[in-house]
């Protein structure tokens, strides 16, 4: 275990985030935005705007940068600003103040005076649902709908009525939004007919393809740098407003632009979780044995229809062994922020439904949840052939319920003085998933190498692993390799996101490393070199004789004339996809004190063990894990964007739009069984990223009912659902 | 932010001499015109005025100036002052902001902190948004049809319990204001908060000596820990003798438009036994009146047992 190599440069403030830069004769831009959910721009007054001191350029629909739609197989289309005068939603961005200072931009962007054509708008999930349409197919291509039914079964309805016990009922979670730390921003240069831009993101390539796309130049002249980013969670995959804004600004006006949204203009200026209403009905025998599942979700999503939130797909799809399972998937168009990916997209929130469901059959049936969970374990997603490769989530359960103590769990909790003490528990899983990455090794003169690729480490810890797996790979201490990372110029390491980047950056640099290695080997025994025409071995750093002569690669490289030599590995997910099915798991358990009085719910102890293959970095993979399990908290009872009517968020702002604070969170304990799961790619190692968050809502409202006996079907849960 | 001139007088009368907004700590002022909410052409930083020092030899005399943190920390000040500033937003807003400040500070209501929406307060006569939209927060009692928002204020709750005055000196001269009679209920004027005068300054803040209000407590109930205003907040003292109520003093937050005093309450338990049942049977009456909005109804359940919990907590040990 080491620690996180980018640590002492994160908490002595030297670790450079994109709007860190500053370079000569850069000018600051401010995004004006909406003030209407939906209609037409019908002018804009820009004129006090444009005569403010320091102002330089005012860009609006009428005035526009031009931007064309980029679109990726990857991400579909995303969104560029001020590109007509159409509103979609509040908040929308409409345009673009620069001035001289930051301050001068954002106070002569408060004198562009806006006029509308306002239409009706529809922002509320519960008045959407009527016209609620079918979801496009999910992200593996399946049917929105679909269902298993055991043979001589005809419908879902069939086998939910022939259960001898039935639960059901209907289950809602918030709008969320990422609220990363830093705000999305960029530093946009133009230089010698090339564009650079600092700019936090998932993926400098994809976003370098993203603006040379919108811009309409060479992917050759586009270059995103973003060593560092202050948190993504989903919400930084695609190019944000800033990052096109800045560049065309910067190539319009030939000075460099830096543009930052505020913390309020994150909340609709970006994108966001969307809301999400489940429906579960689960049958079951009398012994708690799964005879039905069926899970239909509504997913809020723009007014042209954008991403839609997976629940049923991510969770009920595949969690259970149940001979019957049908799932739907539908999307409610309103008028509300974009949506997109945030931590574990369809499993978080399904999972809060899911597993509420599940423990609600557990007290109808009076069965220990973990028990019940136990005898619906499934050895693969039903109905499909290809079984788990590895599967411990008993080992999870039972690891977790020993150490968290749930043995003394009662049916009602307990009371400990005024506060009603309660334990919950559930399910947590993830799809094991690669990306398509690559990854250069090199290895130089002076016995170090580097591990390179362009993809990011929005703190997930990536930046330490790529040394890590790189020094194993090489045979050599981690200290010696340099891990790089966050630059589109170097190969394509794709997007962080999916809980991927371990394994696919991994599993590049262990194609890598052996090639870099088989040239080393080439090159000390070809003709002139130390070794000429002997048979060689490598291990621990350096070539090897089978006369029992050794240099180390940097000897070797100091022999020969050369600076390096370097190889780049690819890898993509492949043959392995049609041999099992892949997932993360884990068992997830909280307790909760709820006061008899006020009702205040407090978390008072949290436990996850986690199934995640092997174990890269204990640390990192820790701390991502206690990242996730906080916003699991967050989730279940605090945090969630309130739509008005108008549109309007209701608490855009930090001070409203409320995050745990230190206070509500204890200490957070993490285990885990490794299994190391070379099925799945050669590290072992399966995703993590994502899992914490799942399941940590579904335990906490499972807590509270221990507690209280009071259900409560939505997040986030508050005061006033446990007041009578 | 809109440009403005700023000044910092060295002396009360040079403060008063000129019109302008006083800056303290500058935690609610700095916040609301960077949100072009406030906009003042003028701002005097009052931060060098004489205006300091806690004197606790008979009753409490607090310079308008001391700092949040500072008040709370000292030894002489009661237990219902020190615990309403400590769940007082952070610790790092309570090290810059004074307590005259705080009493002065504006409500929380996002509309009046969001100029792109109408407010009564904010714009006179422009409509008030939060009375079908989001009022979650909002208040209960002392609302009108104008405006239903909350005095966010803890301390001043904990003071209007202890019948605090302040002492104000402006052009024509110093007087001495009950606390609670300083500020106003909206009514058909929202725009005014309270009854200060254009260019008065709160200089001191007096709480009468009260023996027994060293048994005296704070409960804040709100949707987190730390660094988030009240849902709804108590603060009482009392005193107890042979397991009677003999005294006590009740002011709630969170649920009106103003640090909000509850003299019925008080009524209810001189005399009473202190118990439970009796506390119970005392807070009943705490919500009456209250007029619930959308959002905010369960505040009428919330405000007695808050009441509740805060006579249980201050009279552990003691009850009979
Ligand atoms: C994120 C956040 C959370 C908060 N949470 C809480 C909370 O939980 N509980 C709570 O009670 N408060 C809370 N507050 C409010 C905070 O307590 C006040 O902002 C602070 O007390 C104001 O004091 P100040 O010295 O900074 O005032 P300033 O911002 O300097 O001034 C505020 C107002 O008072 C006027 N003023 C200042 N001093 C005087 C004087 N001596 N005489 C006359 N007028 C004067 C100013 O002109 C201005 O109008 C919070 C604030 C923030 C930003
Ligand atoms: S409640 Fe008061 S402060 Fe809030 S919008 Fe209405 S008038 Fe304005």
């Amino acid at each position: 275990m080491i620690s996180r190599l980018d640590g002492p440069n994160k908490v002595t403030g030297r670790a450079r985030y994109g709007a860190d830069n500053n370079v000569p004769g850069m000018v600051f831009g401010h995004v004006v935005l909406s003030t209407i959910a939906h209609g037409r721009i019908t002018a804009m007054d820009v004129a006090a705007a444009r005569n403010a001191p320091g102002v330089i350029a005012v860009y609006t629909p009428f005035a526009p940068l031009r931007l064309r739609t980029p679109v990726s197989p990857f991400l579909g289309a995303t969104w560029v600003p001020l590109q007509n005068t159409d509103v979609a939603h509040y908040g929308q961005p409409i345009g673009f103040v620069v001035a001289e200072t930051y301050e001068q931009a954002r106070d002569a962007a408060m004198l562009v005076g806006v006029s509308y054509d306002e239409r009706p708008a529809l922002t509320s999930m519960r008045d959407g649902l009527a016209t609620a349409q079918d979801a496009p197919p999910a992200m593996d291509g399946a049917p929105p709908s679909l269902a298993v039914l055991a043979p001589g079964v005809e419908s879902i309805e069939d086998a939910l009525a022939a259960s001898p016990v039935v639960v059901e009922a209907t289950y809602t979670t918030a709008t969320q939004n990422h609220a990363a730390m830093e705000p999305h921003s960029a530093v946009a240069v133009w230089e010698s007919g090339g564009l650079t831009v600092h700019s936090g993101n998932q993926g400098s390539d994809l976003v370098a393809a993203a603006l040379a796309d919108a811009l309409g130049l060479d992917l050759a002249r586009v270059h995103v740098v973003n060593p560092f980013v202050g948190g993504a969670f989903g919400g930084k995959g695609a190019a944000s407003t800033p990052a096109f804004l800045a560049a065309a600004a910067a190539r319009d006006l030939g000075r460099p632009v830096k543009a930052a949204l505020t913390r309020e203009q994150v909340f609709t200026a970006t994108a966001t979780r969307p809301a999400t209403v489940q429906r579960l009905s689960i049958g079951a025998d009398e012994d708690g044995t799964l005879i039905a599942l069926r899970h239909d979700s509504w997913s809020s999503t723009t007014a042209t229809p954008g991403f839609v939130e997976p629940t049923s797909h991510g969770t009920s799809r595949e969690w259970y062994a149940t001979p019957n399972v049908a799932i739907s998937q539908k999307m409610v168009p309103l008028h509300v922020p974009p949506t997109t990916f945030m931590r574990a997209p369809g499993e978080a929130p399904g999972s809060f439904a899911l597993e509420s469901a599940i423990d609600e059959l557990a007290v109808a049936l009076d069965v220990d949840p973990i028990e019940l969970r136990r005898r619906n374990s499934s050895v693969a997603p039903p109905g499909k052939d290809l079984q788990w490769s590895s599967k411990h989530l008993d080992e999870c359960f039972r690891l977790g319920a020993t150490r968290f103590g749930w043995a003394e769990r009662t049916r009602r909790g307990r009371a400990d003085g005024d506060w009603l003490v309660g334990l919950g528990t559930a399910t947590a899983m993830f799809p094991a998933l690669r990306f398509p990455a690559s990854v250069r090794v090199t290895l130089r003169d002076d016995d170090t190498a580097e591990v390179a690729t362009s993809g990011a480490d929005p703190g997930t810890g990536l930046l330490t692993v790529l040394a890590l797996i790189g020094a194993e790979s090489l045979d050599i201490s981690p200290e010696r390799v340099t891990p790089r990372l966050g630059d589109s110029a170097l190969p394509p390491g794709g997007m962080s996101g999916g809980s991927t980047a371990t394994a696919s950056a991994g599993s590049a640099i262990m194609i890598a490393a052996p090639q870099a290695i088989d040239e080393l080997l080439a090159l000390a025994s070809g003709p002139g070199a130390p070794f000429e025409g002997a048979e060689l071995s490598y291990a621990d750093g350096r070539v090897l004789a089978a006369d029992g002569r050794r240099m180390t690669f940097g000897e070797v490289l100091r022999a020969t004339g050369r600076r390096s030599i370097a190889a780049v590995g690819s890898s993509a997910p492949g043959e392995e996809m049609t041999k099992h099915s892949f997932s993360s798991f884990g068992a997830q358990f909280c307790e909760v004190r709820v006061h008899r009085w006020t009702r205040e719910v407090r978390v008072s102890r949290m436990l996850g063990v986690f199934d995640a293959g092997r174990i890269i970095n204990e640390q990192t993979a820790r701390s991502q894990i206690i990242g996730g399990m906080i916003w699991g908290v967050s989730a279940a009872l605090h945090e969630g964007l309130e739509i008005e009517e108008s549109g309007r968020p209701a608490n855009g702002d930090f001070a409203s739009y409320l995050l745990p604070v230190n206070a509500d969170i204890p200490d957070v304990d993490v285990a885990f069984v490794q299994y190391p799961d070379t099925l799945h790619n050669p590290v072992g190692a399966r995703g993590l990223g994502e899992i914490g968050v799942v399941g940590m809502a579904a335990a906490i409202a499972n807590a509270v009912h221990n507690a209280t006996g009071i259900r409560v079907r939505h997040i986030p849960i508050a005061i006033e659902d446990l007041l009578d | 932010m809109r440009p403005f001139e700023l000044t910092a007088p060295a002396t009360v009368d040079d403060a008063l001499a000129s019109p302008g907004t006083f800056l303290a700590g500058g935690t609610t002022l700095v916040d609301l015109m960077k949100l072009d909410v406030l906009t003042p052409h003028r701002v005097l930083d009052i931060n060098a005025l004489p205006l300091r020092g806690i004197d606790a030899g008979d009753g409490l005399r607090i310079g308008a100036l001391e700092r949040m943190s500072d008040v709370a920390a000292h030894p002489g000040v009661y237990p219902v002052i020190s615990r309403a500033l400590l769940q007082s937003a952070s610790q790092q807003l309570r090290n810059m902001a004074s307590i005259g400040g705080n009493l002065m500070q504006r409500t929380r209501c996002s509309y009046f902190r969001d100029v792109a929406t109408p407010c009564n307060k904010r714009v006179p006569g422009s409509g008030c948004p939060a009375i079908a939209g989001a009022n979650r927060m909002h208040a209960v009692l002392g609302t009108s049809d104008a405006c239903v928002a909350t005095h966010a204020s803890d301390l001043a709750v904990a003071l209007v319990a202890l019948d605090a005055r302040v002492r104000l000196v402006g052009a024509d001269g110093e007087r001495t204001v009950v606390l609670a009679d300083l500020y106003r209920t909206p009514g058909g004027t929202p725009e005014v908060d309270n009854d200060l005068r254009p260019g008065e300054l709160i200089s001191e803040i007096v709480v009468p000596r009260l023996d027994w209000a060293t048994r005296s407590t704070y409960v804040k109930v709100r949707d987190r820990q730390s660094y988030e205003f009240a849902l709804c907040s108590a603060a009482v003292a009392i005193d107890v003798r042979d397991g009677r109520v003999v005294d006590a003093r009740v002011a709630v937050g969170g649920v009106a438009t103003v640090p909000w005093r509850l003299p019925a309450v008080e009524a209810a338990l001189r005399g009473a036994p202190a118990t439970r049942a009796s506390f119970e049977d005392a807070a009943a009456v705490a919500a009456e009146g209250a007029r619930p909005l959308s959002a905010n109804a369960f505040k009428a359940s919330l405000l007695p047992r808050t009441v509740v919990r805060a006579l249980l907590e201050v009279t552990e040990g003691d009850r009979a």
